[in-house]
């Protein structure tokens, strides 16, 4: 058996909203091992890592480092005793080259100065030690996302981590890139390396892990060797019941067109055109899935459809009127609802009670007011309905979102947009970030309305499983065009998708002819 | 989770009762290291503002002005810009209902002259109020800075229109021409003299709160301010809510300026700026930006105020240091974090307390 190289011990963290993270979890890593730690999200796996690279201090409990008490002090200290992260996000400066972000902090310096030429000389040996081939001297702007997670592997690799902490580094990449970085994460393991892998994608702990540590709501429920596991097995433990992976819903039986978007193009603030001659038709009745690699034109569709941000020429049409130039209030009077990407940024008002936070694209409605004056008792009716109908988890309807779980926020913001009573929805990342029972409420509710409703959505997805098993054609969108059409969203494979979505393979306009 | 809102707000009352507390006693120590005879001034300080009718009284009055300009800056604050216009309209909106009144003289019966008064006083107040809300809106000024500067402006605009427009040359003090017999407010309450004008504050708080907590302006307003992205998201008219705003607000110490000038003076005599615009700041800060809780916070400052006054008069302790004590309460209640280590503690417990009861009950249903 390998030599213990890390051990965190009763680990218990309350956060400042009395929100429990962990309890008492207690985890171990072998020396050169790639450990699964999985979770639900939520689960507490993020604020584990957190606790053990310093970034918060935990209640009780403590972090041994070969047998010894590391105690832990802050970030810098968590560097020094060997201890890297990988951040879902990078933490990278864009203007600056590769060999700048990678020494960012421990600057080699000759005459006071900052030594440049050695900076690109040392990335340069750490990117062909480890095969990584990523040019030192490269503007990170310019780089693919695969390409920028590698400087980042590289940035703690430099400073001498032995354990790496990777949160969800496959999340951002095409199966491609998963593929050659789960290559070089077994060539550092070889190479006396130890990993800490967060990822709910079982598939991926099952390829490159040995053993697995499971949380779910904060507690620990054990470490597992993956061998003698199915990903059956490993989804019960993180749910504690069977998820149902694949989604069964009726055929549609789409409608006339609701959304008609002809030439679409718009310019951001750099002068790159984000969205690229974009035409397409959303038909009542029917969930269109929006795939693709973050970033290539998926929020500023999302944006300029709600009337967030405006675009720079071609047409769109909704319910046969323009918008325009349209304002979101306009653009939501003629039909429009938002599932928004972020909610706590653009779904909700987090110090507000959920009768406030259901009301605020209705409030001027006959019935939610009595002439200057809310009506309160007509609202808190309703609030007690979708508080019901959604099972959103709250002490009462007056209660401030904000003490709220993040799927019991999305459940508001949902329960508010589902019932507009316009007939096109907007949904950007529906079910990011919150719990496996939420999200299958909201994927079901999303079907169930365009099959009911006839309504016409639009769901934009990072998760490739969810756009997959909702939508009913599926679009795959690079570089702010539409690359790929599938009429048949089940037909697809996540392998077909990825090379589409990579850029390996595009569709003639020939092929998508007719589809659109 | 009810749990944790419950121990903010138990914190949150604490935390301004012992920033209150704090600032008083550094007070009282101060006094005593300063002062020959220190129990009687602390006497002084401490029970002095109630020892008569009139001085309590007098509290109230101070209070009234309090009340208006907290009550705008509430307004200010709901929508998350810091238009401190309320300065300069309180003093501007005092001078312009004084010409006003002079011009009418006795010709209208007291009820219209008086409403007319409060009408022009308020239309004064929403005016200057939206000249930096507009600024800031459409050309990206800093609403501080430009607020701030128009103060000056009006202080000195207040002062030309009484020196050169309404100034009494019988008198042998910068003043205006007597104002006229019916515009004047009545003092109530007997001995203590408060002047009318408190029903005015009473019914404006009232308004103020119902506007803010049930009316469709104020749930826009509180939307705007909690979260402005999420308001754009839902289609609110951001701009106009945080003009509208402010505009409300400037009115409300237009409305100030015109209840100190009808309630108090005989002539319109300012001739510096009050300070009672940035005392409502004060207020509002105190008040946590709830409009119910500004008249106590108004009154709260007018006790501290008042006491100054009578130890000034009665003592050898200079007014000056009344500054002070009140800088030490706005910086502790200002201060989120005053105490948030306190606050913390109690939401682990009672997080911890929350889990152990969820796993009894658990091992119990097993």
């Amino acid at each position: 058996m390998a030599k213990e190289i890390l051990r965190m011990e009763n680990i218990t963290k309350i956060y400042d909203n009395g929100f429990v993270a962990n309890k008492d979890v207690t985890f171990w890593l072998h020396e050169g091992e790639i450990l699964a730690l999985a979770g639900e999200n939520g689960a507490g796996k993020t604020t584990l890592m957190k606790v053990l690279f310093g970034l918060e201090k935990p209640q009780t409990g403590r972090v041994l480092l070969n047998g010894e008490d590391a105690n832990i002090k802050n970030t810098l200290d968590a560097i020094g005793k060997g201890i890297g992260m990988v951040h879902q996000h990078f933490m990278q400066v864009p203007s600056l080259t590769v060999a700048e972000n990678v020494l960012l902090g421990i600057e080699p310096m000759k005459n006071g100065l900052f030594d440049f030429d050695k900076a690109v000389e040392m990335t340069r040996e750490v990117s062909e030690k480890y095969n990584f081939h990523v040019d030192p001297l490269a503007r990170i702007c310019d780089l693919s996302v695969g390409q920028k997670q590698k400087v980042e592997i590289m940035k703690v690799l430099i400073k001498g981590a032995k354990i790496i902490i990777m949160d969800e580094p496959t999340a951002v990449l095409t199966p491609q890139e998963t593929d050659e970085l789960f290559e070089q994460l077994l060539r550092l393991r070889d190479d006396g390396h130890s990993f800490i892998f967060i990822s709910h994608k079982l598939e991926e702990v099952k390829r490159i892990c040995s053993r697995i540590t499971v949380l779910r709501r904060g507690h620990c429920l054990g470490s597992y060797d993956l061998s003698d596991m199915s990903e059956a097995d490993i989804s019960r433990l993180m749910v504690g019941r069977d998820v149902v992976l694949q989604f069964e819903k009726e055929d549609p039986t789409p409608g006339d067109p609701i959304v008609k978007v002809r030439d679409l193009v718009k310019i951001n603030a750099d002068g790159k055109r984000v969205l690229d001659g974009l035409s397409f038709n959303i038909r009542a009745g029917e969930v269109i899935g929006i795939a693709g690699v973050e970033g290539n034109g998926q929020s500023e569709l999302s944006d300029v459809l709600s009337g967030m941000d405006g675009f720079a020429s071609g047409t769109v049409e909704l319910n046969g009127q323009s918008i325009e130039g349209k304002s979101v209030f306009e653009i939501r009077q003629q039909g429009m609802s938002l599932i928004p990407e972020d909610r706590m940024i653009h779904g909700a008002a987090g110090d507000m009670s959920i009768c406030d936070n259901i009301i605020s694209d209705r409030y001027f409605k006959p019935g939610y007011k009595k002439g200057m004056f809310i009506n309160k008792k007509y609202i808190e009716n309703i609030a007690d309905e979708y508080i019901k109908e959604y099972q959103i988890a709250c002490d009462n309807k007056k209660q401030a979102v904000r003490y709220l779980s993040g799927g019991n926020i999305q459940k508001v913001v949902v329960a508010r947009e589902f019932t507009t009573g316009g007939n096109f929805i907007i949904a950007n990342q529906p079910t990011r970030g919150i719990d496996v029972g939420a999200a299958e409420l909201i994927r079901k509710a999303i079907v169930r309305k365009s099959r009911e409703e006839g309504t016409a959505t639009l769901l934009i997805s990072a998760d490739l499983n969810e756009v997959l098993g909702c939508s009913d054609k599926l679009f795959v969108m690079r570089k702010g065009k539409i690359v790929a059409v599938f009429p048949k969203a089940s037909e697809v494979s996540e392998a077909e998708l990825g090379e589409y979505m990579l850029g390996l393979k595009t569709m003639t306009e020939k092929e998508m002819e007719g589809l659109l | 989770m009810n749990r944790t809102s419950k121990v903010e707000f138990t914190v949150e009352l604490v935390r301004i009762v012992t920033a209150v507390a704090i600032a008083y006693a550094v007070a009282l120590i101060t006094l005593f290291v300063i002062s020959d005879d220190p129990v009687y001034i602390i006497q002084q300080f401490v029970l002095g503002p109630f020892s008569s009718p009139r001085r309590i009284g007098s509290i109230i009055n101070l209070a009234i002005p309090f009340t208006f300009t907290g009550l705008c800056m509430c307004f200010m604050y709901a929508v998350n810009k810091f238009n401190l216009s309320g300065e300069g309209i309180f003093m501007i909106s005092g001078c312009v209902i004084s010409m006003v009144a002079l011009k009418l003289g006795n010709s209208l019966p007291a009820p219209i002259a008086i409403a007319v008064l409060f009408v022009v006083g308020a239309g004064v107040g929403a005016i200057i109020s939206g000249i930096p809300a507009i600024m800031e809106a459409k050309f990206k000024a800093n609403i501080v800075v430009a607020s701030l500067m128009l103060n000056n402006i009006l202080v000195f605009l207040a002062i030309y229109l009484l020196k050169y427009k309404m100034r009494d040359n019988t008198i042998g003090f910068l003043g205006s021409l007597p104002l006229p017999e019916v515009i004047k407010f009545p003092a109530v309450f007997g001995k203590m003299r408060v002047q009318a004008g408190i029903f005015v504050a009473v019914i404006a708080v009232i308004l103020v709160a119902l506007l803010f907590y049930k009316m469709v302006f104020g749930y826009k307003m509180r939307v705007v301010g909690n979260n402005p992205q999420f308001a754009k998201a839902s289609g609110i008219n951001m701009m106009g809510t945080i003009i509208g705003a402010q505009l409300v607000g400037g009115a409300i110490a237009g409305m100030g300026g015109t209840v100190e000038i009808l309630g108090n003076y005989d002539r319109f005599q300012w001739t510096a700026s009050t300070q009672h615009g940035f005392d409502g700041l004060m207020v509002a800060v105190l008040a946590r930006k709830n409009p119910l809780l500004v008249p106590v916070a108004a009154l709260l400052l007018a006790y501290i105020r008042i006491g100054a006054d009578v130890v000034n008069s009665k003592g050898d302790i200079p007014i000056e240091f009344i500054t002070i004590i009140q800088g030490i309460v706005i910086l502790m209640v200002a201060a989120d974090e005053f105490m948030g280590g306190f606050k913390k503690k109690l939401i682990y417990k009672a997080a911890a307390e929350e889990l152990a009861a969820k796993e009894k009950a658990a091992q119990k249903t097993a």
